[in-house]
């Protein structure tokens, strides 16, 4: 691991006009070469902070550097060109071939005048192939399913050619072929090309198979950062997502799984057995 | 001429809405060209139109106007009679507090509403057309039986009938100037066939370029008119309009060559007794313009 | 389809067809003599200096909608965007009607009174627009457009009812829009006044290819969204008050045009624009041509022709879209 990507310390901000921060303590490190995952119940701050994280907002207390620099500080076409984020929801209004939508992608690069070459059009090819969207590539972008718009989206952050991925709720359309493929896709392109991801889901099992670090969000403050085993404890998974789980280990990987109520009498049981035991 | 009278008789009838719609048939039926002297001679009278203002002073019913129209400016003496504002959509409350027996309405669908009105108070109503001239001793008559001065009526709407006459009689002239009756200039709106301004012109001895337009006036381009050539422009203004240095216009020969006859007065507004004094002005313009 | 020959094809057809074709039948043979300069003068002058600059002009103007009406649609992400919408046609209107009700003297002075208004309403519109932190709130631009637009229809509906008949038909004529004011001089000041705003938005082609998707994806892809939407707004006002002022308010060609391109050769702005341009034109420039021959010597507004074709060509637009 090297120089951090992403650096968040004390960050905070509120929206406009709203009564209360949406993120008003986060402390986030993102080291080069990294793949992260940063969880937490709705309305935490996970998207805030991913804006925070990319500059597209300006924390009103703490620092937050992105690149080595204040992350708002930095012109969008040339952070563009080293970070691609791939939103949670895009609702396409004009009719556009899935091909120009990728293309799209490599505008950082091309910027407002210069001509296409040869290379963007390899970038786009490959980046189609990875995100196994080459069958779409001749469709229009209306006639997408939502699985398959979502990919073409990974194929434009792709095409961007980045250093750095954040996927936000990327896969919340796929099903579960297309999201272990998309998970798959950025891991490999962490490990195997040097990328740095960026991951902000729900999907906390998923994600903690495949990340170094976890990031666990609750009411806009990081309540636990380190890796999936450090973070994803009961106490801490049961406080901040307000509802009894048990925590069990697959390949050495924490995995929630939450209790039935039902279950959770039987379990309470279980426990009090093993307490009164020792 | 048509003429349509609605009394305050049918008001009693409209309890019983067969009875009145039998009744409103046959006086449709049996109406036009009868003038019935429903509810005697009017004493007190509204005039919603400068004409029919000019004409009730002409035959000599002008003690009798109680109320006039903002723009009845003739004679001078009617700018002595109140005002009740508009004479088209008129302001029926105004009309109402001058008291009248007999209102004179201009014959428009913008006029419907307020006949209707009147009709419902009791108030009798008079709708006159006046759009060529045929309808000024057609309307003097009416408004001379009306007002009981049917005799000095009929004879002042003869007299100008005959002085029409005799001015038709003269004839076109062997070449008759060519003449753009121009009402407005962008979009150029001229006035057609249909018209009293026409009417005026062709007694003068001219030629309206656009006779062949039944419609009173029409929207058209700069370029017809470049086509059909005037000699003559014809304004109903002052001087020498903004518009005639514009580079489109240039194009009609007329204007190029700054060839406006201007035309002030209200005689050449409206029908009314004084339009042979118009066809005499129109005349001396139309010879004093070099061809 | 291929494109830019259809394109360039119809341009030209539209514009033959407006020198040839007119309300003064003059004749094919005469019409193409007098291009040349021979011939009848008065067929001279009206082939060169009233239907010429007329029909460019026309062209010009129906480009420029087209153009702008793209701009917006991107703008506001919406396809039912009009370049009207933004209320300056309602300023220009006022504008206009109460430089006639009040009789200002003046040769230019409809022309200078709707580019005044028009401007009035651009400020007022934009400033009601800029939210918090000099953001341009593109839905809150909408609804001011309507806002300020219908507050102007109201104050020229008041000054239509107190003023003389006179003035009334030819303010409602007048607002219907037209391009009987065309001459060499009115094209070479609008075509001297678009070439910026044009060239500007052209420019811009990728970042409207950017700021369709949304502001956020936008910003993600490298656009810097808040100044793009105020060159965008800028530019795109300009001109229509521009084409507002030299020919009142002509609807529709704004609204269908761009949808036509898109349908047929999508949403790309490189191509849009110019493609819209063309078509534009062309519909105006035939739009105009029919309005002053159809019902000769009488003339119909040329907003009524781009309305009666607008409407069914639209509706086509709206099912090859939903399909």
């Amino acid at each position: 691991m090297g120089d951090l990507i992403f650096e968040a310390r004390g960050a905070a901000y509120r929206y406009p006009g709203a009564a209360e921060d949406a993120v008003s303590g986060a402390d986030v490190a993102v080291p080069q070469g990294a793949l992260v995952g940063i969880v937490g119940p709705n309305g935490c701050g996970k998207t805030t902070l991913l804006h925070l994280l990319v500059g597209t907002r300006r924390p009103r207390a703490g620092t937050v550097w992105a690149l080595g620099r204040p992350a708002a500080d930095w012109r969008r076409r040339d952070l563009a060109r080293r970070v691609a984020v791939v939103a949670q929801r895009e609702e396409p209004v004009f009719p556009l071939r899935v091909r120009d939508a990728v293309r799209l992608g490599r505008y950082p690069h091309v910027g407002a005048f210069r001509p296409f070459s040869a290379e963007d059009d390899a970038a786009v090819d490959a980046a189609l192939t990875r995100a196994d969207a080459v069958h779409l590539a001749d469709r229009w972008t209306q006639a997408l399913s939502g699985g398959e718009w979502q990919r073409v989206r990974i194929a434009r952050a792709l095409a961007q050619e980045p250093d750095v991925l954040v996927l936000d709720e990327a896969t919340a359309n796929l099903d579960l072929r297309h999201e272990m493929e998309t998970f798959e896709l950025v891991a490999g392109l962490v490990r195997g090309h040097g990328l740095t991801g960026v991951l902000v889901t729900h999907h906390v099992n998923l994600v903690a198979r495949f990340v170094d670090a976890l990031a666990v969000l609750d009411r806009g403050r990081t309540v636990a950062t380190g890796t999936p085993a450090e973070v994803l404890r009961r106490d801490v998974v049961e406080r901040v997502f307000a509802w009894p789980v048990e925590i069990v280990q697959w390949h050495g990987v924490p995995q929630i799984v939450p209790l039935l109520t039902t279950e959770r009498r039987d379990e309470r049981d279980k426990q009090d057995e093993r307490e009164n035991g020792r | 001429m048509r003429v349509r009278v609605i009394a305050p008789s049918t008001r009693r009838l409209s309890r019983f809405p067969a009875v009145a719609a039998v009744a409103a048939l046959a006086a449709i039926a049996c109406g036009p060209e009868r003038t019935p002297v429903v509810g005697g001679v009017a004493e007190r009278v509204v005039s919603l139109a400068p004409a029919f203002t000019e004409i009730l002073f002409a035959i000599g019913a002008g003690d009798r106007v109680v109320g006039r129209t903002a723009w009845c400016d003739m004679p001078p003496a009617a700018r002595n009679v109140p005002s009740v504002g508009d004479g088209m959509a008129p302001n029926v409350e105004a009309i109402v507090a001058r008291a009248p027996d007999l209102v004179v309405v201009y014959a428009s669908p913008a006029n419907t509403a307020a006949v209707e009105r009147l009709a419902e108070l009791g108030i009798r109503t008079l709708t006159l057309p006046m759009d060529r001239l045929a309808h000024v001793a057609d309307a003097a008559r009416v408004l001379g039986n009306a007002t009981g001065v049917g005799d000095r009526a009929a004879a002042l709407g003869a007299r100008f009938a005959a002085a029409l006459d005799s001015a038709r009689a003269v004839g076109p002239p062997a070449n008759p100037r060519r003449v753009l009756l121009l009402a407005w200039d962008g979009p150029p709106i001229v006035i057609g066939g249909g018209s009293f301004q026409h009417e005026l012109v062709t007694l003068a001895g001219a030629e309206n370029v656009f006779a062949d337009l039944a419609q009173p006036s029409a929207q058209v381009t700069i370029e017809t008119i470049a086509a059909r050539d005037p000699d003559l422009v014809l304004l109903l203004e002052g001087e020498e309009p903004a518009w005639a240095t514009r580079p489109e216009w240039q194009v009609v020969r007329a204007v190029r060559e700054r060839r406006f006859g201007f035309v002030r007065g209200t005689e050449f507004a409206r029908p009314t007794f004084r339009a042979l004094d118009a066809v005499r002005s129109l005349r001396g313009m139309l010879d004093s313009v070099a061809r | 389809m291929r494109r830019w020959p259809v394109l360039v094809a119809v341009a030209l057809a539209a514009l033959l067809t407006g020198i040839i074709v007119g309300p003064a039948d003059l004749g094919l043979g005469a019409a193409v003599r007098a291009l040349a300069g021979s011939g009848d003068p008065t067929t001279v002058a009206i082939v060169r200096e009233l239907r010429l600059p007329r029909v460019l002009l026309a062209f010009l103007v129906g480009g420029s909608l087209a153009v702008t009406g793209a701009v917006l649609q991107a703008l506001v992400r919406n396809p039912l965007a009009d370049p009207y919408l933004l209320g300056l046609s309602g300023g220009a209107g006022l504008g206009a009607v109460a430089a006639i009700a009040l009789g200002v003297a003046g040769a230019w002075s409809v022309p200078i009174a709707a580019a005044a208004g028009a401007l009035a309403a651009i400020f007022l519109v934009y400033r009601l627009a800029v939210v918090a932190e000099a953001v341009l709130d593109t839905r809150v631009l909408l609804l001011a457009g309507v806002v300020v637009g219908s507050f102007a229809a109201a104050l020229v509906g008041a000054i239509l009812a107190l003023s003389p008949a006179e003035g009334l038909r030819s303010a409602l004529l007048w607002l219907l829009g037209g391009f009987d004011g065309a001459s060499w001089s009115a094209l070479g000041i609008f075509a001297a006044y678009a070439v910026l705003p044009l060239a500007l938005l052209a420019r811009e082609s990728r970042m409207l290819d950017l700021l369709s998707l949304g502001e956020e994806p936008a910003r993600f892809l490298g656009a810097d969204v808040e100044p793009l939407k105020r060159r965008l707004y800028l530019a795109s006002s300009l001109l229509t008050a521009a084409a507002v002022a030299v020919s009142g308010i002509i609807g529709f060609v704004g609204l269908v045009v761009p949808h036509a391109v898109r349908v047929l050769w999508g949403a790309r702005h490189g191509s849009l624009l110019p493609s819209a341009f063309l078509l534009g034109g062309a519909l105006l420039a035939g739009a105009d041509a029919v309005a002053r021959t159809a019902f000769a010597p009488l003339s119909l507004p040329v907003g009524v022709v781009t309305a009666i074709v607008g409407v069914p060509v639209f509706a086509l637009l709206v099912r090859r879209w939903a399909t």
